[in-house]
């Protein structure tokens, strides 16, 4: 899962990169607003955490540029505006999730996962399961048939991202981009490595290889 | 109240009246005296002619009765005459018994005489020599049908003075309606600006009236600017506050201060303080109250996207509903009632197990809104401390906590009141009352 965080203030924003990445997200982190109106249009991020108040251009400003070019990721705004009229005009702008600072930690970290499972089809679910298979986000730990796996990070971060996206082709490429941030080599073969790994530990036909186009998860092999 | 109709009304009739009385005053005066003037020449002519009627006769002077009208024969007839010479005193028979009251001097008296049967005499003495005699004329007329005609002409004019004073004051009434038209559209407008109908008034007014509405208008928009403006300073304020607050809030998940639980609970306490602190203050100032005449918070507008944003808050679980009159326009600013709303909600759907329903009717000049929810609800005991005035409810564990704080300090910015009462739901209803500051 590849986050945007658009935010001025540089000692919330290390904080908050280093909490989710800890969560295995992998962050990128932008302080001006037309940077933010360009990135989050060209890279293919799967959540955007957006401040308000931002140099260059506002954050609803930003928000309206991305809905009006159609970029349809889902956007959580973080402000220091409270108040019920202009959390309303940013949902009406098009935002997912609002989250008033100041905020514990928790409370964001469970918006983005909320979020995310949303924006996958996932919703009113306290937890991540598909096929058989249910990850506890909270520990990286996966449960299948009531016996707890270990997971390593990479691992875990692979594993989230194939059970949101149940049943599509995924290339090598697609899953570096999405799991890496921008700074971060891509080497695709570390990702098959992990792929096997996975394959190891929840067994070989839960993740098929498609010859040229990539990796499917299918949650075929786990009994249900 | 000060009435620019009234005072017309009242000026022009006082000056009718005043101009009227004298007019007419003047007018039976001026008749009055020409009148009287004429009968004094025929007084005067009368006793030339009783004096040519007296004749030398085989006794002394006699009066020739063939040379004097009938009307002295008549008793009480209103002409009388009295002959007086060589102590002989001649009276007209009209006098009957009566005695003509004495003249003081020769000529006409200045004043009407008291005669027979009520009547008012003019009178006229006149003093001649005819066959070496002196001879004194003392001729009378009876006034009084004169001044009974002028009584009857006073009345009959009263009246029709009456009714042309009502005429002229319906018209005036009228026509000053008519003249002070569009002052009366102008406060129509304002009415409607009290109550969020309109935002401006119209420009299209009379000369007289355009310095004032353009005046008007142009407080209107200085208003909103500045509301705007402070609001913004406000929302900055709040940024450059609230940010660092999230740092530090953040900071205390650092491993470093979870391994001193004990500071870390301080800090985290006085930062949630500062927090609740900050809020409630800037949500205080950034109401705008009656500042903004205009503005008003359309209920179907606004509902819908304040109820989806309640929904997300809340997770889908809770079934929310509202209920308002079609139309239903309440007549204060939009991000005042928003903040009210929206406070209330959330507060009871903490607080719900599974219903919230928001209800807004009108009721006679007040806005009622009515909050229910069907959780635990307040004991009546708590109530009282809830709403008592001043007291911190963000401090107290009574539960509907600083959202009802600022609920509260919403509903005293705009001079409403809030109860708390028993839900048909079974939990908590929170009813406030609004009153628009026009009525």
């Amino acid at each position: 899962m590849r986050l945007l965080l658009v935010e001025d203030n540089v000692a919330l924003a290390d904080e908050l990169s280093a909490g989710l990445q800890k969560l295995g997200y992998a962050v990128d982190w932008l302080t001006d607003g037309r940077d933010a109106a360009y990135q989050g249009a060209v890279e293919p991020y799967d959540l955007i955490i957006l401040d308000l108040g931002l140099p260059g251009l506002s954050g609803l400003e930003v928000l309206a540029q991305w809905r009006a070019a159609a970029i349809s990721t889902p956007v959580l705004i973080l402000t220091a505006r409270s108040s019920w009229s202009e959390r309303i005009d940013g949902l009406k702008a098009g935002a997912d999730d609002y989250l008033t600072k100041p905020f514990h930690q928790e409370e964001l970290y469970l918006r983005v996962q909320a979020l995310l499972r949303r924006s996958h089809g996932f919703s009113n679910q306290s937890d991540l399961s598909a096929a058989g298979l249910r990850l506890d986000e909270a520990r990286q730990m996966v449960h299948s048939q009531g016996q707890a796996i270990e997971l390593t990070g990479a691992e875990f971060r692979l594993l989230r991202y194939f059970m949101l996206h149940q049943g599509q082709v995924l290339s090598k490429s697609h899953l570096a981009e999405h799991l890496y941030d921008g700074e971060t080599e891509r080497d695709s073969n570390v990702l098959e490595v992990h792929v096997n790994h996975l394959r190891r530990k929840l067994g070989r036909a839960v993740i098929e290889t498609r010859r040229g186009q990539g990796y499917r998860f299918t949650g075929a092999g786990v009994p249900q | 109240m000060h009435s620019i109709q009234r005072q017309l009304t009242f000026s022009l009739a006082m000056l009718l009246i005043v101009m009227g009385l004298l007019l007419a005053q003047a007018g039976l005066w001026i008749v009055d005296r020409g009148l009287r003037q004429h009968m004094q020449d025929n007084l005067q002519s009368q006793a030339e002619s009783l004096l040519s009627a007296l004749v030398k006769g085989t006794e002394g002077i006699e009066l020739n009765s063939r040379h004097h009208d009938a009307v002295f024969l008549k008793p009480f007839s209103g002409h009388y005459f009295i002959i007086e010479f060589n102590q002989q005193r001649w009276r007209s028979r009209s006098l009957w018994d009566f005695e003509l009251p004495s003249v003081e001097h020769l000529g006409f008296s200045e004043q009407l005489k008291p005669g027979p049967e009520q009547q008012q005499l003019l009178m006229y003495q006149g003093a001649y020599r005819r066959y070496t005699t002196d001879i004194k004329v003392t001729v009378a007329h009876d006034y009084s049908p004169v001044l009974a005609s002028f009584k009857q002409a006073q009345i009959i004019g009263a009246g029709l003075g009456l009714l042309a004073l009502l005429l002229t004051l319906l018209l005036q009434r009228q026509l000053v309606r008519r003249a002070l038209k569009p002052l009366e559209q102008t406060r129509v407008q304002i009415e409607q600006l009290q109550q969020g109908q309109r935002s401006l008034l119209e420009q299209d007014t009379p000369l007289e009236l355009q310095p004032l509405v353009r005046q008007v208008n142009r407080l209107l928009v200085h208003t909103e600017e500045t509301l705007q403006r402070s609001r913004k300073g406000l929302g900055n304020l709040g940024h450059a506050l609230k940010t660092p607050l999230a740092v530090l809030m953040s900071l205390l998940q650092r491993e470093e201060l979870q391994r001193q639980p004990e500071l870390s609970a301080i800090l985290q306490e006085q930062l949630e303080f500062i927090e609740q602190r900050i809020t409630r203050e800037l949500t205080r100032a950034r109401l705008s109250g009656e500042a903004l005449p205009g503005a008003f918070f359309d209920c179907a507008e606004e509902l819908p996207g304040l109820f989806q944003l309640i929904n997300r808050v809340h997770g889908e679980v809770l079934t929310l509903d509202w209920h308002a009159a079609a139309g239903l326009r309440l007549p204060w600013e939009r991000d005042d009632m928003l903040e009210m709303l929206g406070n209330l909600l959330d507060n009871a759907c903490k607080w719900a197990d599974s219903r919230v329903e928001l209800s807004i009717e009108q009721r006679g000049a007040a806005y009622c809104v009515c909050i229910d929810d069907d959780g635990p609800g307040i004991a009546e005991s708590q109530r009282e401390q809830v709403q008592r005035r001043g007291s911190r409810l963000d401090e107290q564990s009574v539960g509907h906590g600083l959202g009802l704080g600022i609920v509260r300090d919403i509903v005293e910015t705009l001079q409403g009141t809030l109860q708390l009462l028993d839900s048909p739901l079974g939990g908590l209803r929170v009813e406030i009352c609004l009153r628009p500051c026009s009525a």
